[in-house]
């Protein structure tokens, strides 16, 4: 944690008084106001829309890249900020309130919440691309508010039930599995292939992870920074590989290519991995993931980083790779991914390295946004 | 007449009245409402006139008949956006939950609570207005009629078969059945690449059209062990090692049988057609030759869109199969001719006012 007194940002905001009988802290929400301006409100508790809805109490949310992005620069590509917006994507919670038709939750459940709920209509949805609906309701992308607040309404079919073992923190860890999951479908990960993934992160060792739990023969995980490596090995990786950086002056393909041929000699592997995915959105890393695939193989781009880098594409060509673009998911993948936490396939818990109580939750961002090597997930409590 | 939405309704099995409905509302801002032009007709609506089921789908109170239809929207829901009063659509006739794993894989044909036009309870197109959501309506060109807008259905149907199968250019595939659904899987095969498209029938009137249709060759159906079939079907079209697909559009047992011992090794097998529901089946061949079999439903994700895209872009006629049009007051006498294998396809035109 950042040194100093830290702030306890007190939920006793001021209330001005009025004849009638205002309900304090209805709805606690953490709120964007504006480019690095975040602030707690006390929302009106959120109604259900139609005969379709649940209302979940929020138990726990976990940061991501995206909500800090949000934070501090207001837009991500097309989807700019106008208005303020609640944070927060990755959350689990308790149904409070169920509409009338529906059937397969009641109140008192603990579910993982899927956080983009599309609009069923378009050649997208109806297609089972939802992933790709322009109209999806998404937490916390502008204008849609997010789940870091006591409430959140989202349609039935966008809940899905945990079991009584798993906890609230590992509900909230279904997001990012889930993410990882469908980069496994899209990838088409089976047994016996392998499997580079570029990015020790959250989402790169959750790949790793997914990818052992479909029966990879090999793992690697691969990333520039040493403790994300060890960790990848206790997690779901069989081999970590610490590339070196380019030297000044030679040119940046020639780097790739030599990282790429590094990889193979110490992975033991004469034709590259069956499946590489990227996972850092990093230019040098995709160049090194290019040459890496072997003929034949399947390169897919998950990590989101620079919007135009400068790609082998002769080398993709000549050795008819198949490039694919990975994003959020689709239907099938939550499921799956509560799947593996519950059956203990992949132990979610140990990616959260710090935790925080809803009024520290400027503190969380804070301290993801810092970019600390020892920081993995940061998850923050809902409103008790 | 003064009537505000007369219906052709199916009270019990063998008997059929008129009745003015109440004009369907718009329960959804998304909805239109299209005053229906044509209506084709198609075995499962006789088969409901005769037998008042369909497996488990019983007609318990009376209900609308007819699900191939064309027709104006009359009025649009507040949310619609793509079509307006006016515009003339095909109907897809079936509407999908939208919320279950099927829908959201992108199988919508196979949702638990699909509501299907004319599929009990619930009401079909035979009627002057019908409702349906706006996605379910298709557009249809200047250059397409009404009356070949009634065909997208059975089209879209064609193209479903026809997409399960996966065919591609120089392919050979036998189909069994020149009925209308046998006949538009013929078209829709050609436009897809298939060199060799061989039509099998008993009727030999059906085999005729097919090969002035969309049929390069054709075979009559005899009483004979299926594998002699095949090889009879081998012989006629030169089909060598075999045919490389076999599509199903009659739901006879013998032609089941035929068209799995007339596949080549790896060659696949579609189920369109719905007959007896237990056959004996050559699974043994289907095993040692590893084909591919897949049944086919109705339709899904852009099925209707290919359909009216084959006819705008002329790769597939249907006009040829419409043998006959009855007025809206002459229903009964459609489903007669059906019934007795007559024509080919019949449409119903719509309300008069």
């Amino acid at each position: 944690m950042s040194g100093g007194s830290v702030d306890r940002v007190s939920l006793d905001i001021s209330i001005r008084e009025t004849k009638t009988n205002v309900q304090p802290h209805q709805n606690p929400s953490f709120v964007l106001r504006a480019i690095k301006d975040v602030a707690f409100e006390d929302r009106p508790v959120p109604q259900l829309r139609d005969a379709h809805d649940v209302r979940v109490h929020v138990g726990q949310t976990g940061i991501c890249g995206s909500d800090v992005h949000y934070w501090q620069r207001g837009r991500i590509g097309d989807f700019v900020l106008n208005s303020p917006m609640v944070l927060g994507h990755e959350s689990a919670g308790t149904v409070v309130e169920v509409g009338d038709q529906v059937k397969n939750l009641e109140v008192g459940q603990r579910v993982a919440i899927e956080p983009g709920v599309p609009c069923r209509r378009c050649g997208y949805c109806r297609s089972g691309k939802y992933n790709l609906c322009a109209d999806t309701i998404f937490a916390a992308t502008p204008p849609w508010d997010g789940t870091l607040a006591k409430y959140y309404i989202v349609a039935s079919d966008y809940v899905y039930p945990i079991p009584d073992h798993m906890t609230l923190e590992e509900g909230a860890l279904v997001e990012p599995t889930a993410v990882a999951v469908q980069i496994a479908k899209v990838s088409e990960l089976r047994a016996n292939q392998t499997v580079a993934v570029f990015g020790c992160g959250p989402i790169g060792v959750l790949c790793q992870a997914v990818a052992k739990a479909y029966g990879a023969k090999k793992v690697i995980g691969i990333d520039i920074v040493q403790s994300r490596l060890e960790f990848a090995k206790t997690f779901g990786a069989d081999h970590a590989f610490l590339p070196p950086l380019a030297e000044r002056g030679v040119d940046p393909i020639e780097h790739a290519e030599k990282v790429a041929a590094l990889i193979k000699r110490e992975c033991g592997l004469e034709e590259g991995p069956d499946v590489v995915i990227e996972a850092t959105g990093a230019e040098p890393c995709i160049q090194a993931g290019v040459h890496l695939t072997k003929k034949g193989g399947l390169y897919t781009q998950a990590g989101m980083g620079k919007e135009n880098v400068v790609f082998p594409m002769t080398t993709a060509c000549i050795r008819a790779l198949t490039i694919k673009g990975s994003i959020r998911y689709t239907a099938g993948v939550y499921p799956t991914a509560v799947d593996l936490v519950a059956s203990g396939k992949i132990d979610v818990i140990r990616l959260i390295t710090t935790r925080f109580r809803f009024e520290e939750a400027e503190q969380a961002f804070d301290l993801v946004k810092s970019g600390r090597p020892d920081v993995l997930k940061v998850v923050i409590e809902g409103v008790q | 007449m003064g009537q505000d939405n007369l219906s052709f309704v199916l009270e019990k099995a063998g008997s059929v009245r008129y009745e003015d409905r109440p004009i369907p509302p718009l329960t959804s801002p998304y909805d239109v409402r299209v005053n229906v032009r044509y209506t084709g007709i198609c075995g499962s609506d006789v088969h409901y006139w005769t037998h008042g089921a369909i497996g488990s789908f019983v007609v318990k109170s009376p209900m609308v008949l007819g699900h191939e239809s064309s027709g104006v929207i009359a009025g649009v829901g507040d949310k619609v956006s793509s079509l307006k009063v006016g515009d003339r659509v095909a109907i897809e006739p079936g509407i999908p939950c939208r919320r279950c794993v099927r829908c959201k894989e992108g199988y919508y044909n196979l949702c638990v609570d699909m509501r299907f036009a004319a599929t009990p309870p619930i009401d079909g197109t035979l009627a002057k207005y019908y409702a349906v959501p706006e996605d379910f309506c298709y557009k249809l060109p200047e250059s397409v009629s009404l009356e070949e807008g009634a065909l997208m259905e059975p089209l879209a149907v064609g193209v479903h078969i026809t997409r399960q199968a996966q065919i591609k250019q120089g392919q050979s595939v036998v189909v069994f059945g020149a009925g209308p659904v046998g006949l538009l899987c013929m078209a829709v095969a050609k436009a897809y690449g298939a060199n060799t498209i061989v039509a099998v029938d008993i009727n030999e009137d059906r085999l005729k059209f097919a090969t002035q249709y969309a049929a390069t060759h054709s075979v009559v159906s005899q009483r004979e062990p299926a594998p002699d079939t095949a090889a009879r079907i081998i012989k006629a079209a030169d089909l060598g090692l075999g045919a490389d697909v076999a599509i199903d559009a009659s739901g006879a047992e013998p032609c089941i049988q035929a068209g799995i011992h007339v596949l080549r090794t790896g060659g696949s097998y579609v189920q369109g057609g719905m007959g007896k529901s237990d056959i004996t089946f050559p699974i043994g061949a289907m095993g040692a030759k590893e084909l591919n079999i897949k049944g086919s439903f109705r339709y899904n994700s852009g099925d209707y869109s290919t359909a009216v895209g084959l006819v705008t872009s002329k790769r597939v006629s249907v006009k040829e199969l419409i043998t006959g049009k009855v007025k809206f007051t002459d229903a009964e006498s459609a489903f007669q001719d059906v019934k007795a294998a007559k024509g080919i396809k019949i449409l119903i035109e719509g309300v008069q006012d």
